[in-house]
């Protein structure tokens, strides 16, 4: 199955995303409300996440720089930018993101990306 | 502090806040999206619900469009129309019709370009599409009936002294409001606040089409039966096929 680390500041958003994920059979396998948070965890986790769903603007520490990070310490892990800033798409690819969705998305265009990250 | 510096200092706040609110707006329509569709998900629920559902969802992205427009529209200030890439209206028309019907998943919706050209290259980028996008879901929230007819014609002419692609979106059972037929966008906006508000965004279009050496017009049409339709007109650069 595979596992999920879901990263935004809003927590009705996390919410969201673990409800469509689970629902769909993924596992969400943790949660952060910032950067510097989802670096923590990630980094103190025994198994990493198969795919990190990242957030931008966030406090503490923004998504591009969250990304730099966790892809420094895991080059192969598989990042979805997810962000109302359209303008940021080329930050979070350059940053390590695989993927990138404009807020507000469609379930299914998740979903599609999921899978497809997945399969590889 | 000159008055430019000042007037500029004001326009930066604006596009600062306006940026802040937009973003929340957006998030908080991710939130009502995916709940309305993981609530389509549910094989219970009633016609009725289903229908209020998806109707909910056209809300959702209408209220999207009108802060992306916005946010568009602060983007293209001081835009050099010769930096953009040219954009083949036609595959722009398609996609914008697909689009469109994302918005009013509960309505039948049908789009028929005539007649049809080989090909038609403009200036204006995705923004371009944008703006027929628009265009195509103001004509569907005009249109009371369920199913919704548009036509498209296209064709090349002068505008502002140069070579354009004029494309016109239309709707013979879309009712423009008395208010609005035969007068400028900006025009309606300054002295009608409540009509301005029914026909969401359609000045930032036109300010859009004008950052882009365009121009973006709206007409009543006389319809079918007597009822008035509405026409939007859309005049875009020429460009040459990349």
């Amino acid at each position: 199955m595979t596992s999920v680390l879901i990263v935004d500041d809003e927590m009705f958003i996390v919410e969201l995303y673990r409800d469509i994920l689970q629902l769909r059979g993924y596992k969400v396998v943790g949660t952060a409300f910032d950067g510097e948070e989802a670096l923590k965890k990630y980094s103190e986790a025994a198994n990493k996440p198969d795919v990190v769903i990242m957030d931008h603007r966030m406090p503490v520490m923004n998504g591009v720089d969250a990304t730099r990070e966790i892809v420094r310490l895991n080059p192969r892990q598989k990042v979805i930018f997810v962000s109302a800033d359209v303008m940021v798409e080329k930050e979070a690819r350059e940053a390590g993101a695989v993927d990138f969705l404009p807020k507000p998305f469609r379930m299914d265009d998740l979903i599609e990306k999921m899978e497809r990250l997945s399969a590889k | 502090m000159t008055a430019e510096e000042e007037l500029r200092r004001k326009q930066e706040r604006f596009a600062y806040y306006m940026d802040l609110v937009g973003h929340d707006v957006l998030n908080n329509n991710q939130a009502v999206l995916g709940y309305l569709e993981l609530m389509l998900t549910n094989p219970d629920i009633d016609k009725t619900t289903r229908e209020y559902a998806l109707k909910a969802i056209t809300g959702v992205r209408i209220s999207t469009a009108l802060v992306e427009n916005i946010k568009r529209s602060l983007a293209t200030r001081g835009l050099d129309p010769a930096s953009l890439r040219p954009i083949n209206l036609l595959k722009a028309l398609l996609q914008a019709e697909r689009d469109l019907k994302q918005f009013f998943p509960s309505r039948k919706i049908s789009v028929t370009l005539e007649p049809k050209v080989d090909e038609a290259y403009a200036v204006g980028n995705t923004v371009a599409q944008e703006l027929l996008l628009h265009a195509m879901v103001n004509l569907a929230r005009l249109d009371r009936e369920d199913k919704v007819e548009m036509k498209v014609r296209i064709k090349e002419q002068q505008c502002k002294g140069r070579t354009c692609w004029v494309v016109t979106i239309e709707d013979v059972n879309a009712e423009l409001p008395a208010s609005v037929q035969n007068k400028d966008i900006e025009e309606v906006y300054m002295q009608d606040v409540s009509t301005s508000a029914k026909l969401t965004g359609m000045l930032f279009a036109s300010m859009i089409a004008s950052r882009l050496g365009g121009e973006f017009h709206v007409k009543a049409l006389q319809g079918s039966d007597g009822k008035m339709g509405t026409a939007f007109t859309l005049a875009l650069r020429k460009a040459n096929k990349p």
